[in-house]
């Protein structure tokens, strides 16, 4: 499988105040008072879902229409079946949970709603982006911490290597609410937004005649944060143009250090720049890796991007993960 | 490619390993009982199918799930000959609820709890040394979910044992809006009767640990089933509700990939939640499946004593199947006294458990999930003579086309 090679076709953000994934690899915070994203949602049946489900509805909606998998309409360009989902969100419906749980203190259950119930399942973005698009192929919901968003990247990676499906919609989402501020009471930031990429096997990208952004490198979830790089690195030597770090990085070896020999170039710390995104943050680095290499690399060069989520070692995570992501062959 | 399973655990309301779940299971125990951990006065609902291990009557505490993934895991690996050591082991958890219990408990009495252990990889860290762990939240079907992506890291080299686990524990959240959903309030779970209610949530956890089958099951331990196969797929359908032909779908696909045919199939481990959609949605599409298969395989729903168990559910029936299948008796469907005509053609194990006097060899085990997320596994039952990887189980598999 690590014969196939998986390409980055399609790119979509929700994230107040980004006009578009190349700014993720600016210096200027979104500022000034920008509209909600998912104010670009129309239609009916938006009054129950969360605020997770809109931001992920938005994002990946603009990645399958950048890569051509869904048509105006909204409607798939290829069998449904063929499409996955894998969603990643550590927050995405605490609210839910902690409103209900709330409302049965005060009013007992007759309280509660029965609309509500689907969101309790932290499965329910990935439920409605499948709905929405008719994604009918695997869909997965990964909840793992801040790892998360590359973990998902590698597990829809995984899912086109099977043969399970030719392509898949990653979203990596986490929102801003009072449930989410309360199981952070350290956090004086909070992301509140969407990142959306769609993959699919570079055969198929040809078969479609579409040109793929980005290829996928190795991927490794370690204990250590240095010996996830150093796995990827191992099968992955070229040069590092671009490091999206994880949240915390203080604890982290510099680059130089931990990468190996080689030009490092520029240092993106995404958490900084947007506040921590924790299972969004593998997706978002993803996005701007990929639209590094699509367009702001420089010209000749064969440089890579490396992403890695988590820091395992310090003390903080459970785990690190680091993934690669390499120019795209030209076909 | 096939796999094997070379060590199980569990743990449920009606037992503590999988002797005693099995146990249980075909002598018709249930696990439901009055409501333990939260107050009653809040519900219409009254019962569930908990795991009797509060501090107190009525008195809640967060990361009971954790600590039941804890133990059936430790079990699994033991028995496959891991020991406590799972550095080099990918961990896979399906669950629905994850510890969201734990956040309700901090959202509304403010109790401690860390944000790293709303996933499971913060314990397989401390506990087992393990890194690799990903807990994949897929709503009720979530384990067999998880033992799918299991079978693609062996498939494609990524590993070569791997753990795959279930937990869930009862929210307060889902048993209020469950509550708020059902025109009565279920007083117990009853698969494909006229007089079901709806679904009650149980209490558990499950772990498998899975090798390639050509390599076999490694030292100190032994093959306890052979997975053939394992479909997933999507409904793209509605939240909440199943679509049946999607349904057949997925088990037509586990059919195909483990290479058999419906007629192969000698037991069939349902869903069967007992809410009518579920059930009207299953009865259909297994109507379809298995038309003119007579007699039809022999049809189970351990719901009926172990509650639905959510993510968990499908390893649980799974390892439910594999003790059925060694050791001979098929547990009856509790409560299922006058049975829906959708399933009129079906087997169902009624009363008290069957001991079918022919070799029960393959099982179909279902599992579906709220966002419509189907996973079918099938499994065969590993004979003590069979030499993994060997010759013996070529022949075997063979046969059984």
């Amino acid at each position: 499988m690590s014969r196939m090679h998986v390409v980055v076709t399609g790119l979509g953000t929700a994230v107040r105040g980004l006009g578009n994934p190349g700014e993720l690899l600016g210096d200027r915070r979104p500022g000034g008072v920008p509209a909600d994203p998912v104010e670009r949602l129309t239609g009916r049946g938006l009054r129950y879902k969360d605020r997770a489900t809109k931001l992920a509805m938005v994002a990946g909606e603009e990645a399958l229409a950048a890569a051509g998998l869904i048509g105006a309409d909204g409607a798939p360009t290829v069998p449904g079946e063929s499409v996955g989902t894998v969603v990643s969100t550590n927050f995405g419906n605490v609210d839910t949970v902690c409103e209900t749980v709330a409302t049965i203190a005060r009013d007992t259950y007759l309280g509660t709603s029965p609309m509500l119930l689907p969101a309790t399942s932290s499965n329910v973005v990935a439920s409605w982006l499948a709905i929405t698009h008719g994604l009918r192929g695997a869909n997965l919901t990964l909840c793992n911490g801040r790892t998360s968003g590359l973990d998902a990247v590698n597990w829809a990676r995984l899912l086109v290597g099977s043969g399970r499906v030719e392509r898949v919609l990653v979203v990596g989402v986490e929102p801003d609410n009072p449930a989410v501020r309360h199981l952070a009471p350290e956090q004086d930031e909070f992301f509140d937004g969407a990142a959306a990429l769609v993959l699919e096997s570079a055969a198929s990208a040809a078969a479609r005649g579409v040109r793929p952004l980005a290829e996928l490198g190795p991927y490794a979830r370690r204990a250590e944060h240095t010996r996830a790089v150093a796995d990827v690195r191992e099968r992955e030597p070229r040069a590092v143009g671009l490091w999206c770090v994880p949240e915390h990085p203080e604890g982290i070896r510099a680059p130089g250090a931990s990468l190996g020999p080689g030009p490092v170039g520029g240092v993106r710390d995404l958490s900084e720049l947007l506040g921590p995104s924790s299972g969004a943050l593998g997706v978002l680095q993803c996005v701007a890796g990929t639209a590094w290499l699509a367009g702001a690399a420089p010209d000749g060069a064969d440089d890579v991007v490396l992403a890695s989520a988590g820091t395992g070692d310090t003390g903080r995570d459970d785990a690190a993960a680091a993934l690669i992501l390499t120019p795209a062959r030209s076909a | 490619m096939s796999w094997i399973v070379t060590g199980s655990g569990a743990v449920a309301s009606i037992g503590s390993d999988t002797d005693e779940i099995y146990e249980s299971l075909v002598a018709g125990r249930s696990g439901l009982a009055g409501l333990r951990g939260y107050d009653r006065g809040k519900f219409r609902a009254q019962v569930a199918y908990e795991i009797d291990d509060r501090p107190a009557p009525g008195v809640d505490e967060p990361l009971r799930a954790t600590r039941w993934l804890e133990r059936a895991v430790e079990a699994a690996a033991r028995e496959a000959g891991l020991g406590d050591d799972l550095s080099s082991v990918p961990v896979l958890v399906g669950t629905t609820l994850r510890e969201l219990r734990s956040v309700e408990l901090s959202w509304r009495d403010g109790t401690p709890v860390e944000v790293a252990d709303l996933h499971f990889g913060t314990m397989l860290r401390r506990r087992f040394g393990a890194a690799d762990t990903h807990t994949v939240a897929n709503a009720c079907s979530a384990s067999l979910y998880a033992l799918a992506l299991a079978t693609d890291l062996l498939d494609l080299g990524q590993a070569d044992t791997v753990v795959v686990a279930g937990v869930d524990t009862i929210s307060e959240s889902t048993y209020g809006l469950l509550d708020r959903c059902y025109p009565e309030a279920p007083d117990r779970v009853r698969p494909f009767d006229r007089a079901r209610r709806g679904m009650l949530q149980g209490e558990g956890a499950v772990a498998v640990v899975l090798r390639r089958e050509a390599d076999g099951p490694g030292p100190g331990a032994t093959v306890q089933a052979r997975v053939r196969g394992v479909a997933v797929n999507c409904d793209a359908y509605h939240p909440s509700a199943p679509e049946a032909k999607n349904i057949a779908a997925a088990v037509r696909e586990a059919h195909r990939r483990a290479g058999v045919g419906s007629a192969d199939i000698d037991l069939v481990m349902l869903h069967g939640t007992g809410t009518p959609l579920n059930d009207e949605a299953e009865s259909a599409a297994l109507g379809s499946v298995f038309a003119g298969v007579e007699p039809s395989p022999y049809m189970t729903a351990i719901k009926s004593m172990t509650g639905h168990t959510a993510g968990a559910s499908g390893l649980h029936s799974l390892v439910a199947a594999v003790d059925v299948m060694r050791r001979g008796s098929v547990p009856p469907i509790v409560g299922l006294d006058d049975p829906v005509e959708s399933v009129a053609g079906f087997r169902m194990v009624r009363g008290q458990a069957v001991r079918p006097e022919e070799e029960l060899r393959i099982a179909q085990i279902d599992s579906f999930g709220f966002g419509g997320l189907n996973a079918v596994a099938i499994v065969e039952r590993y004979a003590g003579d069979e030499t993994a990887g060997g010759d013996g189980a070529a022949a075997v598999r063979e046969e059984g086309r």
